[in-house]
């Protein structure tokens, strides 16, 4: 597909060896795709999806025959092909006919191979420019906060949470400034309706009328004094608003997915702090030494040997008793073994 | 003295960061990431849509400032750093897990040694100068021998004695060396198989010891070399269990009838039933297509070749 290329100068390899798999990846960057037709609407959100994403976003400002979910395009072939140009790892595709309109593609790749797609379709959207209110700097994390309980019951929704966080959120790092916390991604649905009860709930198939809507609704903070070192939150309107609901999915390959899920291996300093395999009796005190704690079996003061004083012996007769023998025996012992030795 | 009309009226100053809900809010510090597990409450969603979501989205957010505002943190130029735990919320990785990289043979040695890496400095103080100069590269310190404007020359030296070429081609051969040892480390980290090596070198070897003139036979033989063995012919036992007898006639049957052999010595179906190379053969009673057609073509003026024929009778 690629040429490999073999880097001719110091500057070409630094740029190949940073897309190299790292051990702490990047945040993932996105192609935003327009398909044949998009409309307004679709135009309007991904424009403001992807000011939430820069500057990890790139725009493919042209249209594009894509259909990711029809297995005998070559869609796939191209989503891997723009992946690996690129080094992209995520696609928000944007798609609109008389039969879905509206719709967006939310893609996922592993290793420049497509693991996963979920499509939505958007119902209703403010932009960014129609809320006359303060916003985000761009390239600051947002927080994200998701609100039902289908989040984690049901799959469908699960994968567009961990869909959304691997969009907007989802690189590890190890500190972040608190002051930065300035905007919001709040992701909330509809109260779950219960699926009608039916003699065979295993040959029903998935009602995606009966799913709820997706709000997803963007605020700047404002943190106010509340006397406590944590401040009390308070949340302005920003935009982009949308209003969604879950159409198609492809879930990802379980071979695939394995592979993706692989965690590096732990480092000395996160085993110290308690993660990984559980390690009892072992901390790491403020100077960063590891102590352990050691088990001695419980000692018995009443067999301590103190020193003998003559005024303490009166009360304990039985112990004058069995003293003078004491003497005798290791004596005989001691004879013992000297007839051995000889 | 009574402090609590004081506590009053200082917390009736703030709002509550206090959240509570039926079920503890979920948060994820290191991916900045809260989730609310409790059904949403269907009278308030449809009374105001707006209200009702920026409450959620409020009481969630509080929550997970609580956690982000407790964590450790440190002091940088931008305000505090909050040190965040590692994720709890597993997330598929975007590209595979980097592979270790074999050691070269260095650091195979070293750590069977117990040797420490040690970084050296690329620069050097330099005594005579009295500057940090550079141990290779531009104006490097390992070219001092070689660009020095006098060098000593031993008494016994030869006429031709020229000591800037010998330091040069020590430091050349200390490179090339260099190189050799880089591109082994690549051969052996890309995992060419050794026997497979040791094989194809036995094979050259064996096939020039047998091509000079008298097949090897007069060669200078070396301390401990070998004799080439050929192959040894093997032959299969007159009596065989049943079921491989039986298997060894089939496989041979089915070799027999195969048709990766016979399309060999058989034209294919498809083509031409005449067979072109022997009808000319016969029509020229086997003087060949140029001889048939000359022959055609003198046909009409000088009777052919039967005329002819007659002619010389």
């Amino acid at each position: 597909m690629l040429r490999n290329i073999k880097p001719a100068n110091a500057r070409s390899k630094r740029a190949l060896d940073a897309r190299l798999p790292k051990e702490v990846e990047d945040p993932r960057t996105t192609i935003f795709v327009r398909g044949t037709h998009t409309g307004e609407l679709l135009n309007g959100v991904m424009r403001d999806l992807m000011a939430l994403k820069r500057p990890h976003a790139i725009a493919f400002s042209k249209k594009n025959d894509i259909h990711p979910f029809d297995t005998a395009s070559t869609s796939t072939a191209s989503l891997e092909f723009w992946a690996t140009k690129n080094d992209a790892s995520m696609f928000v595709i944007g798609q609109t006919t008389k039969k879905r309109p509206h719709g967006l593609t939310f893609v996922r790749m592993f290793d420049n191979r497509v693991l996963d797609m979920l499509e939505v379709g958007v119902e209703s959207w403010v932009s960014m420019a129609d809320l006359k209110t303060p916003k985000s700097t761009p390239g600051h994390k947002p927080l994200m906060h998701f609100a039902s309980d289908l989040f984690e019951t049901n799959p469908r929704f699960a994968q567009l949470k961990s869909m959304l966080i691997a969009l907007f959120n989802g690189e590890v790092i190890d500190s972040i400034c608190l002051a930065g916390l300035e905007y919001v991604i709040s992701v909330s649905l509809g109260p779950s309706v219960p699926a009608p009860a039916t003699m065979y709930p295993n040959l029903v198939t998935e009602d995606l009328s009966t799913l709820p809507t997706i709000h997803l609704r963007t605020y700047t903070t404002r943190l106010l004094a509340s006397g406590t070192r944590t401040p009390r939150v308070e949340l302005t309107p920003m935009g982009p608003s949308l209003d969604m609901k879950l159409r198609r999915h492809t879930p990802a390959d379980p071979e695939l997915l394995k592979q993706a899920m692989k965690t590096p291996k732990l480092k000395k300093t996160d085993v110290e702090k308690g993660l990984g395999k559980k390690r009892k009796n072992i901390e790491v005190d403020e100077m960063g030494d590891l102590r352990g704690r050691v088990h001695v079996g419980k000692q018995d003061l009443g067999r301590l040997q103190t020193r003998k004083m003559k005024g303490l012996k009166g009360g304990d007769e039985d112990a004058e008793e069995q003293e003078p023998e004491e003497p005798e025996e290791q004596e005989g012992r001691k004879k013992q073994r000297r007839r051995e030795s000889t | 003295m009574d402090v609590s009309s004081i506590i009053a009226s200082n917390a009736s100053k703030f709002q509550s960061i206090a959240v509570e809900k039926d079920t503890p809010l979920d948060v994820d510090a290191a991916l900045l990431v809260a989730t609310d597990p409790n059904p949403i409450d269907e009278e308030s969603y449809s009374t105001d849509l707006e209200v009702h979501l920026q409450a959620l989205a409020r009481d969630g957010i509080q929550a997970l400032c609580t956690v982000l505002f407790a964590l450790p943190t440190q002091r940088s130029d931008d305000g505090p750093l909050a040190q965040l735990p590692p994720p709890t919320t597993a997330l598929p990785r975007a590209k595979p897990l980097p592979k270790p990289k074999p050691p070269t043979k260095w650091e195979q040695f070293a750590a069977a040694k117990g040797i420490q890496h040690k970084v050296r400095d690329k620069r050097e103080w330099d005594e005579e100068r009295q500057e940090w100069v550079n141990r290779w590269g531009r104006d490097g310190k390992n070219r001092r021998l070689e660009e020095q404007w006098i060098t000593e020359v031993p008494l016994n030296a030869d006429v031709d004695h020229d000591p800037r070429k010998i330091a040069r081609d020590e430091r050349k051969a200390r490179v090339a060396k260099n190189e050799k040892q880089r591109l082994g480390n690549a051969a052996r980290a890309a995992g060419t198989p050794r026997d497979a090596r040791k094989q194809e070198i036995e094979r050259t070897l064996a096939t020039s010891r047998v091509s000079t003139a008298s097949m090897g036979k007069f060669d200078k033989k070396l301390e401990g070399e070998k004799k080439i063995r050929g192959v040894k012919r093997k032959f299969e036992p007159t009596e065989k269990p049943l079921e491989e007898e039986k298997n060894a006639s089939l496989a041979l049957l089915a070799r027999m009838g195969s048709d990766a052999k016979k399309t060999r010595r058989e034209p294919s179906k498809e083509e031409d039933v005449l067979n072109v190379r022997k009808a000319i053969r016969s029509a020229s009673r086997g003087r060949g297509g140029i001889a048939l057609g000359r022959a055609a073509s003198a046909g009409g003026g000088r009777g052919g070749s039967r005329g002819r024929g007659r002619g010389k009778r």
